[in-house]
């Protein structure tokens, strides 16, 4: 089935009025990528796996601090959802003195569909900040990552989810998905922008250390793309993180 | 210690000292010491070239990114130079590998070789074929690609060719490398695909060989004290539509030929964020 249009017949969150993409004005100042990480806080990530997400998240900002040419580069926020989503980090520069939250165990739901709305509304209310800053912006990437299901019905978030792939949404990301747990590999498939952007936890793997491997994946991405930010050839730069399964092929 | 009596006769010694570093615009880069590249075949951190030839005035020059520079990798853009005698022409080509492409350094190298080869013969015979020409650069990264077993992707990269009269300039373009008509202080483009994609960059690029067919045609001529400009992204995007600040000073430092090391320096600006390879050729008209 087509994906209905914006304002038909599903009730749909506001989704804010497109306006003509402005061209860069005489002021540009740099380039940057957003990237943003969707984190699941809910009670299932207790323990050990909300451990080894907040070391990666120090981890990461430690080590893009570091680089010379990285972090003028790259913005990164934190969006965290269980049942509901909260930005936990504006897109900030990850600088060594950038306080990071902590993320906890919160709430009895996993609502995705919290998590794409949020995205929905974040992201062109950034790029539009940096754009008037002057900057040149890169189409964002997202990194999503759950260990469960969603709890919301799925006609809701599979409609929240048609909202942020829509190609007509300007500002729409490429998405990144990484399931642990019990998360649902046919699902964590459908939400990657491409099949070979969806990763699953190898049966058998901890979910900590899975956690971990994610993590430093996700930074392996945020240098390689970084680097990589000529034209933005936009095949994201992403190697699959240890301990996972790369969903571009028939599950078995 | 030993007093001067002011007004003394000796005449106070200068230092003979260079100027060192590069322009900055805006914020600047960090200041690193690049890695040398090292690999097969050999592939110089700069390249700077130009002359006059047959009333035109021609300035080259291709500049490691300080991506590149920082890792060691090699340069990724590359030029050539060509004159045809029999029609008074100046060819010209730039390239920009897909960074990507593990070997684009090299399908760079061969593409603007092969394409003005391929121009200067075929003025030879009358005219040129521009598709030929960019079927001829595609080929020879196929024949580079099966020679050592590679994928022809893996030598991915744009073209740009140009043949410049001092009466009639024509320009052909795979990708998104630009050729700009720089009148006055006003940037006017003539290939240029679009830069942005719903606004933001991320677009994908056409690139040889794949995309031999994708190919954009332009002409023009150009008034005295006018310039062609052929350049790579990695100006292109910083020249941000011919708008700001980097747009201004290039427009006023080329209003005139910079002497060929000027125009290198000139190319190799400092400005925070801006690490790709760059890669640009002037021609003024007499």
């Amino acid at each position: 089935m087509e994906a209905s249009a914006p304002g038909a017949s599903e009730p749909t969150a506001v989704i804010p009025a497109p306006v003509p993409a402005p061209l860069w004005s005489g002021s540009v100042i740099g380039q940057v990528l957003p990237m943003y990480f969707v984190g699941d806080e809910s009670h299932s990530m207790a323990g050990d796996p909300i451990a080894a997400v907040n070391q990666g998240l120090i981890d990461l900002r430690d080590e893009v601090a570091m680089h010379p040419l990285i972090g003028k580069k790259v913005r990164f926020a934190i969006i965290t959802f269980a049942d509901t989503a909260e930005t936990r980090l504006e897109l900030s520069e990850l600088s060594e003195d950038l306080v990071l939250p902590t993320l906890a165990p919160r709430g009895r739901g996993t609502s995705y569909a919290s998590a794409f709305e949020a995205l929905r509304h974040t992201i062109p209310a950034d790029i539009a900040l940096l754009k008037g800053s002057g900057y040149q912006v890169h189409r964002p990437s997202v990194f999503f990552l759950s260990d469960g299901q969603p709890t919301d019905k799925a006609e809701k978030w599979r409609a929240r989810l048609e909202e942020l792939k829509d190609p007509g949404f300007r500002e729409r990301p490429n998405v990144m998905a990484f399931g642990v747990g019990d998360a649902d590999p046919e699902v964590i498939r459908e939400l990657a922008s491409a099949p070979r952007y969806g990763f699953m936890m190898a049966s058998g793997a901890s979910t900590a250390g899975a956690i971990a491997e994610f993590a430093a994946s996700m930074l392996g991405s945020m240098v390689a793309s970084a680097e990589r930010l000529d034209r933005g050839e936009q095949t994201i730069e992403f190697e699959k993180p240890e301990g996972f399964v790369q969903l571009d092929a028939p599950l078995v | 210690m030993v007093l001067r009596e002011s007004g003394s006769a000796a005449p106070a010694r200068r230092r003979i000292r260079l100027a060192r570093g590069p322009l900055t615009i805006g914020e600047p880069a960090p200041t690193i010491e690049p890695r040398l590249a090292v690999g097969e075949p050999y592939r110089p951190d700069t390249i700077a070239d130009g002359g006059v030839v047959f009333d035109l005035t021609v300035r080259a020059a291709s500049v490691r990114g300080l991506a590149k520079r920082f890792v060691g990798g090699p340069r990724q853009d590359d030029l050539c130079l060509a004159v045809h005698g029999g029609t008074e022409t100046v060819i010209a080509a730039v390239a920009d590998g897909v960074s990507g492409a593990p070997r684009s350094d090299l399908g760079a190298a061969l593409a603007v070789r092969y394409a003005t080869a391929a121009v200067a013969r075929q003025l030879d015979e009358g005219s040129v074929d521009w598709a030929g020409v960019f079927e001829q650069a595609a080929w020879a990264l196929v024949s580079e690609a099966r020679r050592t077993g590679s994928d022809p992707a893996a030598l991915a990269t744009t073209l740009l060719v140009a043949t410049a009269r001092a009466d009639a300039i024509a320009v052909a373009a795979v990708g998104d490398s630009p050729a700009l008509r720089l009148h006055r202080k006003d940037y006017h483009p003539i290939v240029s695909q679009p830069a942005l994609d719903d606004g933001l960059i991320g677009g994908a690029v056409a690139a040889l060989p794949r995309d031999a067919g994708a190919l954009e045609t332009g002409s023009c001529t150009l008034e005295s004290g006018d310039a062609l400009l052929l350049c790579t992204d990695g100006v292109a995007l910083p020249l941000a539509g011919g708008e700001g600040e980097l747009a201004r000073t290039l427009a006023r430092e080329l209003a005139r030929p910079p002497d060929v090391v000027d125009f290198a320096r000139l190319l190799d600006f400092s400005r925070s964020t801006y690490d790709d390879d760059r890669t640009l050729i002037a021609v003024w008209a007499p």
